[in-house]
């Protein structure tokens, strides 16, 4: 797993290890980024004989690993109701072609962090941000409006993919793609508007998660659009805009319910893991509510039970939970498709095209749609 | 007594067997299967369907020019800027062995970390570069959000970390040329300007060769830098071909198109090396430097 949640669940590990005698869990801690960890088990995968047994998988990843045959499907083991106590959003992205591939262990959605000292309420359209920033940028109170990620990568997709459900589109309906959609204009237009009138800086084409939240944490910015975990790093002792943050879902069109990218991660079981009902034990622990409450607790990790979300002395700690259980009950899912890799990297390199306007909207778009449905017609594979 | 002959080289073959013709021909068989998260990860023949493929690839042909742009530059740039630090390096300078030390450091440090340290110095607003120009009033720069800059970006990074390996392989060079050639030229009244160009460049030709050989065979791999700096992005402005290979088997999971991407690359280099070997042969000057 990724080093962030190794460190997390290492108190966990020692005392499910401590707890009982026969299974001795170790585990392998991995690089700290997505990718990175996604190429070292590839790797090891690749080889035939994992020496792994369980990996805690990014949701994108599930079809395609499915599909390359080194996963192991849940439900014989769990048995349909595993899901059960999930929060709504939660539950998606585990299930692929008929089978359940992955249980999760913490939630995260794409969130609208907004500066609660600056204005009373968050803005609900795209218009009213743009409105709001304007006025906020005019009477000096920030330099920018809004920051997100803007770089050729798979924030981008993310970036995109709630907007694009806040607009009333799709990335692929029945599998076919839906980026020529009048829809997907207006958005792709927006975000380079957003730069044109100056409410994002320039930098957004190359900016990450990380850049975001730097820009937005020196009070630079009235909006930014993050995962759950800027939420602890902005209130965190010492930190400006402590007590000076809200967050929401993303802006959309009237009448369109808000969307927010859902991104979670939870434990797969691989086909080639020789102590199969062991690892079942493991993933029931490390994904039981027991868990999920001390990660919420001491590291700020989204839980993805509802037993968690609705656990009066929990939110009383942490009293953000509840709307974090909202922007997860407003989840949309990145394509679940074994080329979703394919699919994200077209996307987001010709919305950072249009982002620097390298390509005007509309014609970007008629190239994304015909250069995305040359790729699912050529893989053969269902969008 | 020949036997002994392959005895004795047995060794290096089984290596260059191993290590370059067995995964090249790997990669040939490769290329004419499709290997894919479609195919259940199953090879499958296709014949020379990825090869079409590649011919028609837009982004391939685009890749390719980029990645050769940037090599030419970065390479051309260094080989100017490491012969100018071999000469100064040559000098006898007060603590000279100081000099040299640092000079080499950048090219001690790993890559990634460096990429990930200009890309800090890059930032716009926050790094160093934009503070400076904002604080003398001017507006921030946004090098890593529009392509021709990040281009820039790029060869000025790698320029900056490699050149201290040319210097050092020239350096050496220049260390081999015998004082008494100079000696002999001042005798006869030559300038040093004429002693750079008809002693000291004729003589470190071969350096420069091998220099330029490693780096270009370098650079045109390139892959890490870009992945950090850039991620091949501003839309798609700074892909290398290793980059879309990259992409190909570790992100797509499509082993026959990644290796075709590969072997395509592969080809390219022969052919610019066969070009490069003609042009040498033909050389105008090449009298002259004899």
């Amino acid at each position: 797993m990724p080093a962030s949640f190794a460190d997390a669940t290492a108190p966990l590990v020692e005392r499910f290890n401590k707890s009982q005698s026969r299974i001795q869990l170790s585990v392998s801690r991995g690089p700290l980024d997505t990718d990175a960890v996604s190429d070292l088990a590839i790797s090891s995968l690749l080889l035939g004989s994992s020496p792994y047994d369980l990996l805690l998988m990014d949701v994108t990843w599930t079809p395609k690993y499915a599909a390359a045959g080194w996963l192991e499907p849940l439900e014989q083991w769990l048995g349909s109701g595993a899901l059960d106590d999930l929060a709504p959003g939660a539950e998606l992205g585990n299930a692929f072609d008929g089978h359940l591939w992955r249980l999760p262990l913490v939630a995260d959605m794409g969130l609208l962090y907004w500066r609660t000292d600056l204005m009373p309420e968050p803005p609900q359209t795209p218009e009213e941000l743009v409105a709001i920033s304007q006025q906020l940028q005019r009477a000096g109170k920030v330099r920018w409006g809004y920051v997100w990620q803007g770089r050729q990568y798979e924030g981008l997709s993310c970036v995109v993919v709630e907007l694009l459900q806040g607009a009333g589109g799709r990335w692929l309906d029945q599998g076919q793609p839906q980026l020529n959609s009048a829809a997907a204009r207006n958005v792709s237009r927006w975000l380079r508007d957003l730069v044109i009138l100056g409410i994002t800086p320039p930098s957004v084409a190359n900016m990450t998660e990380a850049d975001a939240l730097q820009t937005f944490e020196t009070g630079d910015a009235a909006f930014m659009r993050n995962w759950p975990y800027a939420w602890a790093e902005l209130n965190r002792p010492g930190s400006k805009l402590a007590g000076k943050v809200g967050i929401t879902t993303m802006v959309g069109a009237v009448g369109v319910p808000h969307a927010a990218t859902q991104g979670s991660w939870g434990f797969s079981l691989l086909s080639g893991s020789g102590h199969q009902s062991a690892a079942i034990e493991v993933l029931r622990f490390l994904t039981s509510a027991e868990t999920q409450t001390e990660l919420n607790r001491r590291w700020g990790y989204t839980p993805t039970r509802l037993s968690v979300f609705t656990d009066p002395a929990l939110i009383a700690e942490n009293p953000v939970l509840p709307e974090l259980q909202r922007a997860l009950a407003a989840s949309v899912l990145r394509p679940l498709t074994p080329i979703y890799a394919q699919l994200s990297d077209l996307l987001s390199r010709e919305f950072n095209a249009v982002i620097t306007g390298e390509i005007k909207a509309d014609p970007g778009m008629e190239q994304l749609q015909s250069n995305s449905e040359r790729l699912i017609l050529s893989s053969g594979a269902r969008g | 007594m020949r036997w002994r002959l392959w005895l004795l080289i047995a060794p290096a073959l089984a290596l260059l067997l191993a290590l370059f013709i067995a995964p090249l021909l790997h990669y040939l068989w490769l290329s004419g299967h499709a290997q894919s998260v479609v195919t259940g990860l199953e090879p499958r023949p296709v014949g020379a369907q990825q090869w079409l493929r590649l011919l028609n690839d837009g982004r391939f042909w685009q890749d390719a020019g980029q990645t050769l742009r940037f090599a030419v530059c970065s390479v051309g740039l260094e080989l100017i800027l490491g012969l100018a630090m071999a000469l100064l390096l040559h000098q006898p300078i007060r603590g000279r062995a100081a000099i040299r030390t640092i000079t080499l450091l950048p090219w001690a440090l790993p890559t990634t970390v460096m990429a990930l340290g200009w890309r800090w110095i890059f930032n716009d607003p926050y790094g160093p570069i934009n503070q400076v120009l904002q604080a003398l009033g001017l507006q921030p720069v946004g090098f890593l959000a529009n392509p021709a800059l990040t281009w820039l970006a790029l060869v000025w990074a790698d320029t900056w970390k490699t050149t201290p390996f040319v210097a050092l392989l020239l350096l050496a060079g220049l260390q081999t040329i015998p004082e008494d050639l100079y000696d002999a030229a001042r005798l006869e009244g030559a300038t040093r300007w004429q002693c750079l160009w008809r002693i000291t460049l004729p003589l470190l030709v071969p350096y420069l060769l091998i220099a330029l050989l490693f780096r270009l065979a370098q650079a045109l791999g390139v892959f890490d830098l870009i992945q950090v700096l850039s991620g091949g992005g501003p839309a798609g402005s700074t892909e290398s071909l290793a980059l879309y290979a990259y992409l190909n088997a570790m992100r797509f999971l499509d082993f026959g198109y990644s290796a075709t991407i590969t072997l395509g690359s592969f080809v390219l280099l022969v052919l610019l090396g066969g070009i490069g070997a003609v042009l040498w042969r033909w050389r105008p000057l090449a009298g002259e430097w004899r």
